[in-house]
């Protein structure tokens, strides 16, 4: 199996891109991201890691529309290409796996 | 209205992200700062914004998207050879401009260039010594007790050398080198030849080669001469000279000398240079004599050992001066009264050519002012600045004429770089025409520069690396200078304007304005200041000087004794056509005496008899002039001139005593002379005294002759001259030529400046006669139609005219100023001087003003002159 090279923080924003759905956008996914693991992380970062995904062919965009609060400026909205796709279930195949193969009492338990 | 974002930090982001990415990434940040400035408010909002556009900087955002087109080469032979193609039509359809263009950068360059030989050789004076970086002079400089430099001696005696050598472990070698006049004889002929003495160290220390002889025994033994190529030449009709023999006069007797080396020929950028060199000879009993630390007249110089350190060096010599001399230090205190300090230092040997508080002389050849340098270099600047201004100015002016090029070559295609390369190739083709050219004015120039420049240089001086690697740098930064604004300007028209016809060039243009303002300021300057270098130098060399110097040999023999002085008269009054004879002592003697009681005064002393005044015409205003009436006038009084009276504080200056306490004499003052220039009129009068003391030599005798008889009587001078001293080498000068001589210096800046002035104003004019074609070019029509409705030819000059003429009229404000004190500190360098007129002024301004008016006016006119009817029909 090819190896798919993503890094953490790079599978968290496609996974965010796939939970956006149609509405994938720096702002949105900055904000999402926020919202569901309580990091705070810089715009210009999630601008980064968007940019690098495109490159990886990961994600595809295309412009959206323009609205008042960003100037008339539009907006690029991602989209999760098939490659993404895939390497997202690679990434989750693989993680099940290494799931399973650990034996139940392995790890310390963490709760009562 | 909406908070807005700070305008900078957008601005920023604008600048540094890739365009196509910007849309997005400024969109974003708008909306989050839209909702914190809800939620935060403005202040937060617009800091946070500012945070996350920095936090941009980072590659991807910097990284531009590739062009979506192929880039087109700016190098590519096809369109080279079209733009060569364009550039020569170009330059062979504008004659006038490619000429005026052509001409003006390569006198600008050529004007660069020469000054960059001369301040090649200038620096490169005694560099070229094996030896070079460990030469030093041994200098020196008075103290006084409260700390104060009175003067720096750049000479020495015969002592520091040896004693320095010998207490100071760094110096390794010394040589002491002073000049002399010997008689030599060759044949029949006795002449006065210029020799120096050096120690036999000299060729170990300077590299200077010998053709023939032993360098390391040549000047060991005496009565063994070292010369030059030259000498030996014209002495011997060969360079081999090795063993023969040369006459020189010592003590009234002709001895001879052995050759025991011949030298090549001196290197032009020397300060030592010798056609004759002797072994010095130090007697023992001078040696002996404490008091000659005192002694000061030659040169002396200096190896270091390569890891010496100056500061310590100077510290060791001071201490071996202060041990060794310890007795004579008091005993010349106590005897003169002196109370300053001498202090030793080392001068480095390459520093003298262009020192000029230590200058290289007294034996030394060459000394040079570095101002002379900076003058030369900022007047060859300003030439070249003022082509390029031409070369910019009409290039903008005539691109109106190519305005339509530019368009159809950015409507095929054209990139902005492209046209850039092709107008800088074209700047750079017009530059190496002018480049070849320049070396031609070069080699024409060079004769004449050199005599102003009092210099030997050659073009194959050219063929030097660094000199090269500077006419290069030279040669691009000149093109780049002269093309890089017309080509960004060309290169930057609208293709759709330029095609359409509805280019309009005629706009204010203030750049081509204040470039022609520049020009004529700096025209007018030069024209200033040659004008005023002129009138003090007129000043100079017709002021009275207080004396009549007019119809006056002076024939120099030294030691010329009171009886020889009567015999002399005696033989030379024979014949009619001379008036009188007074003799002088030789060279310039100045000396201190107390003064009421205390005070010492310096001053000028002058061993005369009661002829000299008489002689010159010089009053004597009080008192009376020495006389044979008294014969005690010799050993008893003196007569002193205006100065001396002042400086002395003397009401009543007759009588008054004059002490010279350290020989123990008293003369008193029996008359008061007018005081007149007996020096330079550069050097302000000095108290100056006169005296017949019979101890006294005289060196020289003033003739003076009938007007008119100047052949006859040189002819009696000589065979009298001949006759009484056969042994003494005759030579005559007269008084008023050597008294112009003293200008010379004064001359050659006349002759820099009125060169500068004109080629200054030479340029400036061409480029103006350009700009003046190419407005009437373009203003055909009008002038046409203006003819039609009645306006007069003169009416026409004037409306092409006025325009120019207030440039150059504006110009003088800028000029005026900056000349005036240019000058006037310039002027403050002569005790005796012109006052700036007004008048300096306005010939200036008529000069400018008329000069720029006929180059305009005759394009003016032309146009002015054309039927209407063929200017209306050009199309």
């Amino acid at each position: 199996m090819k190896r798919t090279y993503l890094g953490e923080f790079e599978e968290i924003v496609l996974l965010t891109v796939a939970v956006l759905n149609d509405a994938a956008y720096g702002v949105a996914i900055t904000d999402e991201l926020d919202r569901q693991t309580g990091r705070s992380v810089s715009i210009s970062a999630v601008h980064a890691a968007l940019h690098r995904l495109e490159e990886k062919g990961m994600l595809k965009s295309h412009m959206g529309d323009a609205t008042a609060e960003r100037g008339g400026r539009r907006k690029r909205l991602f989209t999760v290409t098939a490659l993404g796709s895939r390497a997202l279930h690679d990434i989750r195949a693989m993680r099940d796996q290494l799931w399973n193969s650990i034996s139940p009492n392995a790890l310390p338990a963490i709760s009562i | 209205m909406n908070a807005q974002p700070p305008h900078w930090a957008n601005r920023l982001l604008e600048w540094f992200c890739a365009p196509h990415l910007l849309e997005e990434v400024q969109g974003d940040l708008h909306e989050r700062f839209e909702r914190n400035s809800t939620r935060l408010g403005v202040k937060l909002a617009r800091r946070q914004y500012a945070r996350e556009v920095v936090s941009f900087l980072r590659p991807f955002a910097l990284k531009r998207q590739p062009n979506q087109y192929p880039s087109i080469p700016l190098f590519s032979t096809d369109m080279f050879q079209n733009y060569l193609k364009i550039a020569l039509r170009n330059l062979a359809r504008n004659k006038a401009y490619s000429a005026i263009n052509i001409i003006g950068l390569s006198i600008g360059l050529a004007a660069a260039m020469l000054i960059m030989l001369y301040t090649k050789d200038e620096v490169s004076y005694d560099r070229f010594h094996a030896h070079n970086p460990f030469i030093y002079r041994i200098t020196s400089k008075s103290v006084t007790p409260a700390g104060i430099v009175a003067n720096q001696q750049p000479y020495t005696g015969i002592f520091p050398g040896p004693k320095f050598q010998a207490g100071v472990p760094e110096i390794t070698t010394f040589v002491r080198y002073q000049e002399n006049q010997k008689d030599l004889k060759q044949g029949n002929e006795v002449k006065s030849q210029t020799v120096h003495f050096a120690d036999s160290s000299f060729f170990s220390i300077f590299s200077f080669p010998l053709l023939s002889g032993d360098p390391k025994t040549a000047l060991k033994s005496p009565k063994s001469v070292v010369i030059s190529e030259e000498l030996a030449e014209k002495n011997f009709g060969t360079t081999n000279a090795l063993g023969k023999i040369l006459f020189f006069k010592d003590d009234d007797k002709f001895e001879p000398y052995t050759v025991t080396g011949v030298a090549k020929k001196c290197p032009q950028n020397s300060s030592i240079k010798f056609d004759v060199l002797m072994p010095m000879m130090v007697k023992a009993e001078d040696m002996a004599d404490n008091e000659n630390w005192f002694s000061v007249f030659m040169n002396t110089f200096v190896i270091l050992s390569p890891n010496a350190n100056l500061k310590t060096v100077e510290a060791k010599m001071n201490q071996v001066y202060v041990a060794d001399a310890r007795e004579s230090i008091k005993s010349v205190a106590k005897k003169f009264g002196i109370t300053d300090k001498t202090v030793y230092s080392l001068q480095p040997f390459t520093d003298m050519h262009l020192s000029k508080e230590l200058p290289a002389s007294n034996g030394l050849v060459d000394e040079s002012n570095p101002t002379f340098s900076y003058i030369l270099s900022g007047i060859a600047l300003f030439i070249l600045l003022i082509a390029c201004i031409n070369f910019v100015n009409l290039t903008v002016a005539r691109s109106l004429k190519r305005a339509k090029e530019i368009g159809v070559r950015k409507a095929v295609g054209g990139a902005r770089g492209q046209l850039i390369m092709q107008f800088l190739g074209e700047s750079f083709l017009l530059c190496f025409a002018a480049f070849l050219f320049a070396i031609v004015l070069i080699e024409l120039a060079l004769p004449t520069f050199n005599q102003l420049a009092n210099k030997a240089l050659s073009l194959s001086y050219l063929f030097d690396a660094k000199l090269v690697v500077g006419y290069l740098i030279l040669f691009i930064v000149t093109s780049l200078l002269s093309g890089f604004y017309p080509a960004l300007v060309l290169s930057g028209y609208n293709p759709v304007q330029t095609l359409y016809s509805r280019f309009n060039l005629s706009g204010k243009n203030y750049l081509q304005k204040s470039l022609v303002v520049l020009q004529f300021t700096l025209a007018s300057f030069l024209i200033i200041a040659s004008l005023t270098i002129y009138s003090q130098f007129n000043y100079l060399t017709s002021k009275d000087l207080g004396y009549d110097d007019k119809n006056l040999v002076v024939i120099d023999k030294s030691n010329l004794k009171r009886s020889e002085v009567k015999l002399l008269k005696e033989e030379l009054l024979k014949d009619q056509n001379i008036v009188d004879v007074a003799p002088k002592n030789g060279g310039f003697w100045g000396t201190v005496a107390k003064i009421n009681g205390e005070t010492q005064l310096s001053f000028a002393y002058e061993t005369v008899n009661e002829t000299y005044l008489p002689l010159f015409k010089i009053p004597v205003l009080k008192g009376r002039n020495f006389s044979t009436a008294f014969p005690s006038d010799s050993s008893q009084s003196v007569l002193v001139n205006e100065t001396f009276v002042k400086k002395a504080g003397w009401k009543n200056p007759l009588g008054q005593v004059v002490d010279f306490w350290f020989k123990n004499e008293k003369y008193h003052v029996i008359g008061v002379v007018k005081d007149h220039h007996f020096a330079s009129l550069s050097q302000e009068i000095k108290p100056q005294l006169f005296t017949m003391k019979a101890a006294n030599e005289y060196g020289k005798a003033f003739i003076k002759i009938r007007p008119t008889t100047e052949t006859a009587s040189l002819q009696h001078i000589e065979k009298v001259f001949k006759k009484l001293f056969p042994l003494t080498p005759y030579s005559y000068k007269f008084l008023d030529q050597e008294n112009l001589k003293r200008y010379e210096s004064e001359a050659k800046w006349k002759q820099m400046m009125l060169f500068g002035a004109i080629l200054t104003i030479f340029i400036s004019c061409i480029g103006l006669f350009g700009l003046a074609t190419l407005s009437a070019e373009r203003r055909t029509k009008e002038i046409g139609i203006r003819k039609v409705l009645g306006a007069s030819v003169t009416g026409i000059v004037q409306l092409l005219s006025t325009d120019f003429l207030k440039l150059v009229s504006l110009s003088f404000i800028f000029a005026f100023p900056a000349a005036w004190y240019a000058m006037d500190e310039w002027l403050k360098n002569y005790p005796y001087r012109i006052n700036l007129s007004v008048w300096v002024f306005l010939a200036t301004a008529f000069i400018a003003i008329s000069i720029a008016f006929v180059t305009v006016s005759w394009q003016s006119l032309r146009a002015a002159m054309i039927n209407p009817i063929k200017s209306l029909k050009t199309e």
